[in-house]
């Protein structure tokens, strides 16, 4: 297996080969990959909110923003800047450290988070030893900000939709924290990198879906209630709660949280798709076409093509599910609260369990295909 | 433990007739993805309104004779009728008339009961402004004349749902002549005094 393309290495080079010391040259390159984090992110976001808009029309046999850009590509962005330029208002009652504090917990980890999304061999921001568990341990803390921004607010709908988020969070992290391990079982490895790798070689068919179908829909059922999607968005059920614990919140804060919930919704989806769609894999391995055209791995034109392959095929595979995840918003109606806790803990809890059971008795039956 | 047993294939058997179910809609939204949008884009496509669409009140002021049926119809008495007795003719004489459409809900009560027709129905319903004593409508106002949505210029007229053609749904793109489902009111009406004739 060939390391396939390593920009930091060819970064550090480069300004080495200027005069520079190998030191400063890894500082300077240390703001580049923040950089692309956050825009990646953002820029993530902003077409996923432009898709929901779209999507949603068309399930509804509406058109959708039509007049902002062509086919209303800018909306997004006049979403943003609307959110950016509105007032700030911290309710007089409120605790103003606690509520201005709230977003800020609910969106750093999730963007935390894409340092172990990779989109290819090297393209990561850190190949992390806990890897996944990065994004598990992580994800837990949103819940104490949604609480947080929930008392803070000083009012009966955002401490219930604060309650219900940390609720709903807590029952769904179990499910979704089990399917990773049997995926990290069959893995060897926690690694989002060796996850991967571990599926790549048999194009499609090796695909963890395949093996893991019933933690495939645990995890996305999980993920969507992470997310707080429909059919789940029980904290910010408007007809109950008005907005949950979005409810005193307005300008950039609220777009904060706007924010977190998108970027959280690509998140999933990225991860749904490292971890069960075989991330940057193509249908059919790279390494086999190349052996088709006579071409050897390592040259350079063919590293250009499987990285941007790689990129283009995540974001393709994790925008697919993000599509899934807004034609089952416009499917589902919403669950109670009853029924949500419900499904986390008596079906979804043991049915991940049995699934753990399964694949560790699958792994010592079949440890060829089960990664033994 | 058959009883347990059972117990797990029922589970099981609900919970895969629940994801079939879920399958079966989410293919119902995917398929109303692939349809045409019935929007009708507002400002620039507008509804014909139908024959008996009651919008704004027009009002004729030379046919008034300020016998305030109008207002004894009304639900909240809006209209207002300014008149004065003119002891020389022994009539009355109307100076102003007015109705406040911020508030009035259009119950037509005024128009069916005027005893001179100086009431009548316009299609106009874009009744927007900024300030709601804009919406106190004089005699003056009263007495304009809507645009008619079918020959103004910069509005493409569509034609509502109940004036398609059979089975059509959609009101853009209708071939030219294409007819509404049923009878127009004018052949039932031909057809009855034919009848009566015979």
């Amino acid at each position: 297996m060939n390391s396939g393309i390593d920009l930091q290495g060819s970064f550090i080079q480069i300004l080495v080969d200027l005069g520079l010391t190998a030191e400063v040259a890894r500082v300077a390159w240390l703001p580049l990959p923040m950089l692309l984090v956050l825009v990646g992110a953002t820029l993530g976001v902003l077409v996923t909110t432009w898709l929901e808009r779209k999507i949603s029309a068309a399930a509804q046999q509406r058109i959708g923003p039509e007049f902002a850009g062509p086919l209303g590509m800018l909306i997004p962005i006049a979403d943003g800047l609307k959110l950016l330029v509105k007032e700030d208002i911290i309710p007089a009652k409120a605790d103003s450290l606690l509520f201005t504090l709230g977003p800020a917990i609910v969106v750093i980890p999730v963007f935390l988070s894409f340092l172990i999304v990779p989109f290819g061999q090297n393209l990561l921001i850190t190949d992390l030893g806990i890897g996944i568990f990065l994004w598990i341990s992580l994800s837990s803390i949103a819940p104490i900000g949604l609480l947080m921004a929930g008392y803070a607010s000083n009012n009966k709908y955002s401490l219930l939709g604060g309650l219900r988020a940390a609720a709903q969070s807590i029952s769904y992290e179990i499910p979704l924290a089990l399917s990773v391990v049997a995926i990290a079982m069959m893995s060897n490895s926690l690694s989002t990198i060796d996850i991967v790798q571990q599926q790549s070689g048999y194009g499609i068919l090796g695909w963890n879906v395949w093996r893991q179908p019933i933690g495939f829909l645990i995890f996305w059922i999980a993920a969507l209630a992470e997310c707080e999607r429909l059919p789940f968005d029980l904290p910010e059920a408007e007809e109950e709660l008005v907005a949950g614990y979005q409810t005193e919140y307005a300008g950039i804060k609220f777009g904060l949280f706007y924010l977190g919930s998108y970027v959280n919704l690509v998140l999933s989806s990225l991860f749904v798709s490292v971890l069960y769609l075989g991330g940057w894999n193509f249908i059919i391995p790279i390494e086999v076409m190349a052996d088709w055209i006579g071409v050897s791995e390592t040259t350079p034109w063919l590293q250009v093509i499987t990285g941007s392959l790689g990129i283009i095929m995540t974001l393709l595979k994790a925008y697919l599910l993000v599509f899934l995840a807004i034609l089952l918003r416009w499917t589902l109606p919403r669950v109670r609260i009853d029924q949500l806790l419900d499904l986390g803990w008596k079906f979804l809890l043991p049915v991940s369990l049995v699934n753990l059971l399964l694949t560790a008795a699958l792994k010592l039956t079949f440890p060829v295909a089960f990664g033994g | 433990m058959l009883k347990f047993l059972k117990q797990v294939t029922d589970y099981t058997k609900e919970a895969v007739q629940a994801a079939r179910f879920i399958g079966q809609g989410l293919s119902v939204t995917f398929d109303h993805m692939q349809r045409r949008p019935i929007t009708v884009q507002y400002p620039y496509e507008k509804l014909i309104p139908s024959e008996r669409f009651r919008g704004r009140i027009h009002f004729e002021f030379d046919k008034c004779i300020s016998c305030e049926v109008c207002v004894r119809v009304c639900p909240i008495n809006l209209p207002v009728v300014d008149w004065e007795f003119n002891k020389e003719t022994k009539k009355k004489k109307l100076n102003h008339y007015s109705i406040d459409f911020g508030v009035c809900i259009f119950c037509g009560n005024c128009v069916e009961y005027c005893p001179t027709n100086c009431l009548s129905m316009t299609e106009e319903y874009d009744l927007s402004t900024y300030d709601r004593h804009e919406l106190n409508f004089d005699n003056v106002a009263l007495g304009r004349l809507p645009y008619k949505v079918t020959e103004d210029p910069m509005v493409q007229p569509l034609r509502e749902l109940a004036y398609l053609p059979k089975g059509v749904l959609d009101p853009h793109g209708l071939p030219p002549g294409s007819r509404r489902a049923g009878k127009l009111p004018e052949e039932i009406l031909e057809e009855a005094e034919g009848n009566g004739a015979k």
